[in-house]
């Protein structure tokens, strides 16, 4: 009884907090207007929903089911693709001709959805031969079909330039039919937080279920799950499908803040850190087994990779630091490997960051005083 | 887009393609295999020694010609395989070792990603490399060996066989003979338990790395010497098909990394030959998944059940 | 403990994020920020490393001849490792400092990531070496200093023509971006022709080192010539040398990435494949014009290297802006896109002279240049076979 008090009052927090920030965002955006607010800030929230959302789903599969998946960004390539033919098809069947109509954003959410979905149905068909393996065949299996996808979608006959009719992807999709500009961006930006907070409530409702505890007991044991009634395999396939929808998701929302597509931003390696080994990285150092972890490492690795990439000005600094700072991504390395080095669990380890938690934590140091005068609760 | 590929000489051309690249997988994957095999670590960092052995020499190549140009070419693989061992064993003490001591297995892995990209980004940074493609000079005779209906069998592609072959059976007695090779293997089964029966693990590791990346530098050797294109980047699609090839013959397994190495490589060539040029990609790791899921322990794996 | 250091953390990068916001203003105190975006770093980095180089050495020749409009040239370069992302990333870092006009990016498909940006936040993009047709295709604030891919392709297809081939080849990379849009543009061109694409062999990747099957399919086939849009540094070491010994003895007809090929040329191999291999390109070092001479002998003396078709392109790409602000009298991008507008403008540079059309791509001939065997040295020689101004 207790505790379904202590899981309400949970929701409760969270939901009250939650629409706070909303609101405070939404009264920020509508009256906070400077360039730098839309040209900076707004697209860093946009690159950084998609990649909350992708660490936080990847973190279901290599977390809690305890299996290394090297292909996740494959599933957000068939999500961005998706929306993005989607849309256009919209546009050019005219369902929507004002993309600040409010039937675009139905329109918006039928792409994501669908993205998400097709991710979903591939997920399965990835998913049933490949988690019969485990380990390092599994991680190898799940890399070849991150490429195969790539690769497929490249030779698509019809997912080319004009989108839908001309060429192959391979030359581009260069006008996505969502492909906000840094106006629309501001716009739809409660769009983005309002997905990346549904779809994070999704997972942790999903980890805090059944389900969830079964697949955590599979990662802890798989014998002895199996034993105790868990069908392992279904449980298995359940969680990547689950976990590929999300990253397809975030494939919708990549595909709505670029006006461009190419295979190679869901490569297995490339120049930036939006690829399927990166996206590893962001989990691990998060902490394998914690959401809140892998939100919180998705915000921080990106914005390492932006200020290196574009902020700092070494031109103060010695020559060195200087010459460091022209290879952005020997700077990323070190931090990165300094971070593992101190933080070996990752930031947050297995733990949660929980409102309530803290709100408990403060009352309690504050309380110390009252408890010891009035003795226990 | 292709299967225009019909006659006796087009399927000989394939099968030396196939040997050309699978020769070189295999030998870039038996390295990769001894340290995977032991410490059972996706070394990302491994294609990137392979970098640092073909700039190595690249640079002394012309310096021990320089000195006497009597000097046999490949003589500086010594000096690479010196090379590559000291980085391979500093990037073990500097940065795998103290995270496998606190992390898990993932941090390892990401440590060896954030280590495959600081070597590759200070291999650039140093000006003499630079961001430029280098050619490297001639190492073997380009005189075929062996003529048949127009298609040759070079010499190179031979040369990497027999050395395969014979790094290989060296290996393969190394581990299974000698003292250290034995105290390698048990490593790899047991840490713990092999700390019980007296065996300094770290200084096995140690060694391992040591061989491994030492053996980075032989395959950097072959590789270049058929391929003559050198870049900060020529290692990372290599390391990665030597992963493959390594788990596809199965892990640990030293002649099944030879193994996985000549398929993938016949693999690749064939699809190309035969199926469709445009999707060789995907055919070659569709392949692979066939495979892996007939024998999910690999070609030469055992499929041993889960103790409980 | 560990969550007030992640917060300290994420503190810590927040606050100069913060700090490089700031209203966007016009250059003042006598200097014009002018911002390109290239891969600095990363696997193509050496496109980056020779734009920014003419970038560098064409600033320094305007700022020692006085300026633009009295006033200093400065340079903000960003690094985008050939990512759309990061492009995006560096062009809105650009613009948050106020920055008025853009070079860049490299490749089309970064350039295509950043035209919409551009023009919804009016600032000038110009890009020097993005081929792709669709990058400037409208009246607005993006122009270019190449010419188009389907220019390319047509001209390829038209030799193939004049050669009197009925049939013909490609060698492409299905995922690349530049080798499938100018694949695209030649079997357009061929289907025009009446030419018959009868053998399309494509490789996984532009790094591909492996074409010998390819060549064998293309050879079964028969063709007398084949387009491979390759870049130079698989087109020198893999991809002529491979079809010679695969057995194709035709010509092969390359694309502006072909420049410099012949300086990657593995040693010892057979040097006599490289007779009949031709390519589109936008200037030949080779030239006695003076500009382009002055140009290549300047290059040599700093960078001691010759320069390629993209520093080619690139300092002109600066010269373009030169000539545009001094023409508005004015540094805003609203100016100098209107004077970039304007049609009747010829530009004199290194990689010709010449106007821009309505949607900002350059009205100008592509040299076809062609490489040898030049016995006597025992090297392999370029020389200038057509200068084609238009086509039908």
């Amino acid at each position: 009884m207790m505790n379904k008090n202590t899981k309400l009052k949970g929701y409760l927090v969270n939901t009250v907090a939650l629409a706070v920030l909303l609101m405070a965002f939404l009264i920020l955006n509508a009256n906070f207007k400077t360039p730098f607010y839309s040209v900076v800030f707004i697209p860093s929230l946009w690159q950084i929903s998609y990649l909350i959302i992708l660490a936080a789903s990847l973190n279901l599969v290599l977390g809690f089911l305890g299996q290394l998946s090297l292909g996740h960004c494959g599933f957000m390539a068939i999500g961005a693709y998706t929306a993005a033919l989607l849309s256009l098809y919209f546009e050019r069947a005219g369902i929507f001709t004002d993309k600040k109509a409010p039937v675009f954003i139905v329109s918006i959410l039928v792409s994501l959805l669908a993205g998400g979905l097709l991710a979903a149905i591939v997920g399965i068909i990835v998913g049933i031969p490949a988690l019969r393996l485990k380990g390092d065949y599994l991680a190898i299996i799940t890399l070849g079909f991150g490429m195969i996808i790539c690769n497929v979608i490249n030779n698509l006959p019809f997912a080319g330039m004009e989108g839908l009719s001309k060429g192959s992807a391979a030359a581009s999709l260069y006008k996505t039919g969502l492909g906000f500009g840094n106006t629309l961006k501001t716009k739809y930006a409660w769009v983005a937080i309002v997905i990346t907070i549904l779809c994070l409530a999704a997972m942790f409702m999903f980890i805090r279920s059944r389900f969830g505890r079964a697949i955590e007991s599979i990662r802890d044991d798989e014998i002895a799950a199996s034993a105790s009634g868990i069908n392992v395999s279904l449980y298995k396939v359940g969680t990547f499908v689950y976990s590929a929808f999300f990253a397809g998701i975030a494939g919708g929302l990549f595909a709505c803040c670029n006006s461009s597509l190419s295979t190679a931003s869901f490569a297995f390696t490339n120049g930036s850190i939006l690829n399927s080994t990166f996206i590893v990285v962001m989990v691990v150092v998060g902490g394998m087994g914690s959401l809140t972890g892998s939100m919180l490492s998705a915000v921080l690795m990106f914005l390492l990779n932006y200020v290196i990439k574009n902020v700092i000005k070494a031109s103060g600094m010695p020559l060195f630091v200087q010459n460091l700072f022209k290879y952005p991504m020997l700077v990323y390395a070190i931090v990165l490997i300094i971070v593992i080095m101190f933080k070996p669990k990752g930031i947050l380890g297995t733990r949660e960051f929980s409102l309530v938690n803290t709100i408990e934590y403060i009352k309690g140091k504050l309380g110390k005083k009252a408890v010891k005068e009035g003795g226990s609760k | 887009m292709s299967g225009s590929l019909q006659t006796l000489s087009d399927f000989l051309q394939c099968l030396i393609v196939g040997l050309r690249l699978g020769s070189v997988y295999a030998l870039v994957a038996l390295g990769y295999t001894m340290v995977y095999g032991i410490i059972r670590l996706i070394n990302f960092a491994h294609g990137d020694f392979i970098m640092v052995g073909g700039y190595t020499l690249f640079f002394t190549i012309p310096a021990m010609l320089a000195v006497n140009d009597k000097l046999p070419i490949w003589l500086a693989v010594i000096v690479a395989i010196a090379v590559c061992a000291l980085v391979g064993v500093t990037v073990e003490l500097v940065a795998y070792r103290p995270v496998r001591k606190k992390g898990t297995n993932m941090t390892a892995l990401i440590t060896a990603i954030a280590m495959s990209l600081f070597l590759e980004n200070l291999a650039q940074a140093i000006p003499a490399i630079g961001p430029n493609y280098k050619i490297m000079r001639r190492m073997f005779s380009n005189k075929a060996v062996l003529n048949f209906l127009n298609i040759s069998l070079d010499w190179t592609t031979l040369l990497t066989i027999l050395i395969g072959a014979s790094v290989m059976i060296g290996l393969q007695l190394f581990v299974k003979k000698t003292k250290l090779g034995r105290a390698m293997r048990a490593v790899s089964e047991d840490k713990q338990a092999s700390v019980l029966v007296g065996i300094n693990v770290n200084r096995t590791i140690i060694i391992t790395f040591a061989i491994g990346s030492g053996l980075a530098a032989v395959a950097a050797l072959m590789y270049f010497a058929q391929y003559s294109t050198i870049m900060t980047t020529s290692g990372t699609m290599l390391g990665l098909k030597a992963f493959v090839a390594a788990v596809l013959g199965g892990i640990g397994i030293i002649p099944g990394a030879m193994l996985g190495g000549l398929v993938i490589g016949l693999v690749e060539s064939f699809t190309t030959g035969y199926i469709s040029s445009s999707l060789a990609d995907a055919f070659v790791f569709l392949i692979l998944i066939i495979v892996l899921i007939i024998k999910p322990a690999g070609i030469l794996g055992k499929n041993v059940g889960e103790k409980v | 403990m560990k969550k007030t250091i992640a917060m300290l953390l994420a503190a810590s990068m927040v606050c100069p994020l913060a700090a490089c916001g700031g209203a966007k203003k016009a250059p003042e105190g006598g200097e014009i920020k002018i911002g390109t975006i290239s891969p600095n770093t990363g696997a193509m980095a050496v496109y980056g490393e020779a734009m920014v180089n003419a970038y560098d050495m064409a600033a320094a020749e305007i700022n020692a001849d006085g300026g633009i409009n009295g006033k200093k040239v400065v340079l903000v370069k960003k690094d985008d490792q050939m990512d759309p992302t990061e492009s995006l990333n560096a062009f809105n870092a650009l613009v948050a400092e106020g920055v008025d006009v853009v070079l860049g990016a490299v490749s089309s498909g970064c350039t295509a990531a950043i035209t919409d940006a551009a023009n919804e936040e009016e600032v000038l993009l110009l890009t020097p070496t993005s081929t792709a047709d669709s990058i400037t295709t409208k009246d607005d604030y993006v122009f270019r200093t190449c010419y188009a891919d389907s220019f390319q392709g047509k001209i390829a297809a038209k030799y193939a023509k004049d050669l009197g081939c009925k049939e013909v080849g490609v060698l492409y990379c299905a995922a690349d971006t530049y080798s499938k849009g100018l694949y695209d543009s030649f079997a357009n061109a061929c289907k025009d022709y009446g030419i018959n694409v009868v053998a399309a062999e494509s490789a996984a990747t532009m790094e591909t080192i492996e074409f010998s099957n390819q060549w064998a399919a293309i050879k079964a086939k028969g063709v007398g010539f084949v387009f491979a849009p390759f870049y130079y540094y698989t087109v020198g070491p893999y991809v002529v040398p491979q079809a010679r010994t695969a057995g194709y003895t035709g010509i092969i007809m390359g694309a502006d990435g072909y420049d410099s090929a012949n300086n990657y040329i593995s040693q010892g191999s057979d040097l006599s494949a490289w007779n009949n291999v031709m390519f589109t390109n936008h200037y030949d070092p080779a030239d006695k014009n003076p500009v382009v001479k002055k140009f290549v002998t300047n290059y040599k003396t700093k960078y001691n290297d010759t320069p390629n078709a993209l520093a080619a392109l690139a300092y002109d790409g600066l010269y373009m802006i030169k000539k545009a602000m001094e023409k508005a009298g004015a540094e805003d991008a609203k100016s100098v896109r209107d004077a970039l507008a304007d049609t009747s403008t010829v530009y004199k540079g290194v990689t010709g002279t010449f106007t821009l059309d309505k949607s900002g791509t350059p009205v100008k001939g592509a040299t076809v240049v062609e490489y040898y065997y030049d016995k006597a040295n025992n090297k392999v020689a370029t020389k200038l076979r057509d200068v084609v101004k238009k086509l039908d």
